[in-house]
């Protein structure tokens, strides 16, 4: 089943509409990379997500369960970082989580343990100062412990790396990685190689709706090039190569890409084996998530 | 439930670690003490006066001082201290409506009313201890210095003046549901105070609006009777139990 459902979802701010119909499904233990340039409209679908906007039309279901705007009881199953995390600024750190596990209902003993769990989990485990004073890339930190509190079904992440310093990054994809077990995780994000990184599913943002989504790996085979890549072991051998292929298109090295309209590669195959040719490498070419980001945002 | 104690306690805590606490503290501490002082300094004062104003032909008698004075100032005084009050207290919801404050709260699962609930409660919690601690000063002095008992239905008057307090509490509750902004909930708060107090200038429902529980000082000289302040207890009640109830409906759908 799905975690969360979303079925065509209008959102107009004036007379700008930024949502228009909406799609996505979110299947369960995934992780789901939310990707589209700025201001395409992440922010507002979780929002709406969680009910803090309230949704034109259009039907949100979080694990089978109808999400409402304003009192959204829906939440209690979902742990939220905002893009922009903002705390209580005169607790600290374990203050406010203690805060945040009564709100929730936990025990006070489970929380005791799981707070010092997360805070170090997170790099914020002898933090003695209030939240006044933390760096944005402290309170994302934070911002991630509160959202993995009570151990949610669903956590939505707001770009969640994009405050964090290079280790910073990696230790929280880590970390989204790891929970995977227990919760799906929802991420926007512009930096295309985190969702190379953990993604199991994605989804592109463009003029207010999902313009491809679904599996990583079969978008990828769904858009698989037809280009090849061929590597020789020396220079003389590639330019026999070319002479015999002119479309081919010479790279650095002793490489050589072609497109399979212009030649078939049992050609070319042929064409290596007949003259003796030593080749090092052949390979079809996988479309990075950059391509499919510049092909889907038209840029 | 066990949500709406550590919201409580959250306020509690911002209000202490911001000075508020302290600040409301001395505040009506500082009230409480000058109101039997300008009393006891009158008769002084138009001694030193007297001469001058002599000469501009007003002859000044010999004049007591009784605890009269003292809780008549005590009625004077207490509005500055509410507006002081209203003016300290008055960002408590819209503070976190700009800073963003309450989205994770509530993406946690907070019944929307219980952040309603617990900031009336905390605001009406310190407003009680503002205003008595002021009381007990007064009185303290008073009965030190001269004779309590004859200001007439003392602890009555200064009740309704404290639910009148409360009631501007509920106002504050109510903008601070409607309007975003710090001044939109002053200006709320001036504007329907205001209006009750023109409505208030109408002899025929003069006894029906919450404004004239402030007037104290014709209870203690006995020039009123308890009783022509009871519709206007019931209303003041009745309006503020329905603001609250307001307050919270609408809350419940707004935009954060
Ligand atoms: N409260 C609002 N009032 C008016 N317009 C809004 C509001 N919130 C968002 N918008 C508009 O909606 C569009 C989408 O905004 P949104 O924040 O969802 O983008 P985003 O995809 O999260 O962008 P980014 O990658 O920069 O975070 C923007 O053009 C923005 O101007
Ligand atoms: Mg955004």
């Amino acid at each position: 089943m799905d975690m969360l459902h979303i079925s065509d979802l209008h959102k107009r701010f004036g007379d700008r509409e930024v949502l228009r119909g909406l799609n996505l499904s979110v299947p369960e233990h995934s992780i789901y990379g939310f990707i589209g340039k700025n201001g395409s409209g992440k922010t507002t679908t979780m929002k709406t997500v969680l009910g803090l906007l309230k949704g034109d039309s259009g039907k949100i279901t979080v694990n089978g369960e109808r999400v409402v705007y304003g009192q959204t009881a829906t939440n209690r199953l979902i742990g939220y970082l905002p893009d922009v995390p903002e705390f209580y600024s005169f607790m600290t750190a374990s203050e406010f989580l203690r805060f945040c596990g009564e709100i929730t209902g936990m025990k006070r003993k489970e929380s005791e343990t799981r707070i010092e769990e997360l805070l170090s989990l997170v790099g914020l485990g002898c933090e003695p100062h209030r939240i006044k004073g933390f760096s944005r890339g402290m309170k994302q930190r934070l911002g991630i412990a509160q959202a993995l509190l009570n151990r949610p079904k669903l956590l939505i992440c707001d770009e969640p790396t994009s405050a964090l310093d290079p280790v910073g990054r990696k230790e929280i994809l880590d970390i989204l990685l790891a929970v995977r077990e227990q919760t799906t995780v929802l991420f926007s994000t512009h930096v295309l190689s985190d969702v190379e990184r953990i993604c199991t599913d994605v989804a592109f943002l463009k003029d207010g709706v999902t313009d491809m989504q679904g599996r990583l790996s079969e978008i990828k085979t769904k858009y698989r090039g037809k280009d090849y890549r061929l590597e020789t072991e020396t220079d003389s051998e590639l330019r026999l190569i070319t002479q015999a292929f002119p479309h081919v298109t010479i790279g650095e090295g002793n490489r050589a890409t072609f497109c399979e309209s212009d030649y078939t590669v049992s050609d070319v195959l042929h064409f290596v084996a007949d003259r003796g040719i030593g080749i090092l490498k052949i390979e079809r070419l996988e479309p990075t998530l950059e391509d499919l980001f510049m092909e889907v945002t038209g840029r | 439930m066990k949500s709406l104690l550590s919201f409580t306690k959250k306020e509690l805590l911002e209000q202490l670690r911001s000075g508020k606490i302290l600040l409301v503290g001395i505040l009506f501490t500082v009230f409480g003490i000058m109101n039997p002082a300008i009393a006891k300094l009158t008769p002084w004062l138009l001694e030193t006066l007297k001469d001058s104003l002599a000469e501009s032909g007003m002859s000044v008698t010999e004049i007591t001082v009784t605890a009269m004075d003292s809780w008549v100032q005590f009625f004077k005084n207490i509005p500055m201290g509410l507006i002081a009050f209203i003016l300290i207290q008055c960002s408590i919801f819209t503070k976190e409506y700009s800073s963003g404050t309450l989205v994770l709260a509530l993406t946690k699962g907070l019944p929307r009313v219980q952040v309603v609930v617990a900031k009336a409660t905390v605001l009406m919690a310190l407003w009680s201890v503002g205003y008595w601690l002021c009381f007990g000063i007064t009185y303290a002095y008073n009965a030190y210095y001269w004779d309590n008992s004859i200001a007439q239905n003392l602890l009555f008057s200064t009740l309704c003046w404290w639910i009148f307090g409360g009631f501007i509490i509920c106002l504050i509750t109510l903008f601070s549901t409607c309007f975003r902004s710090t001044s939109g909930v002053l200006l709320g708060i001036g504007g329907t105070v205001f209006a009750l107090y023109l409505l208030g200038l109408l002899p025929k429902v003069s006894r029906f609006v919450p404004t004239a529980l402030t007037d104290g000082t014709s209870l203690i000289y006995g020039v009123k009777k308890s009783e022509d302040f009871l519709p206007a207890l019931i209303i003041t009640a009745a309006i503020g139990f329905f603001t609250l109830f307001v307050g919270a409906s609408v809350f419940n759908k707004k935009r954060l």
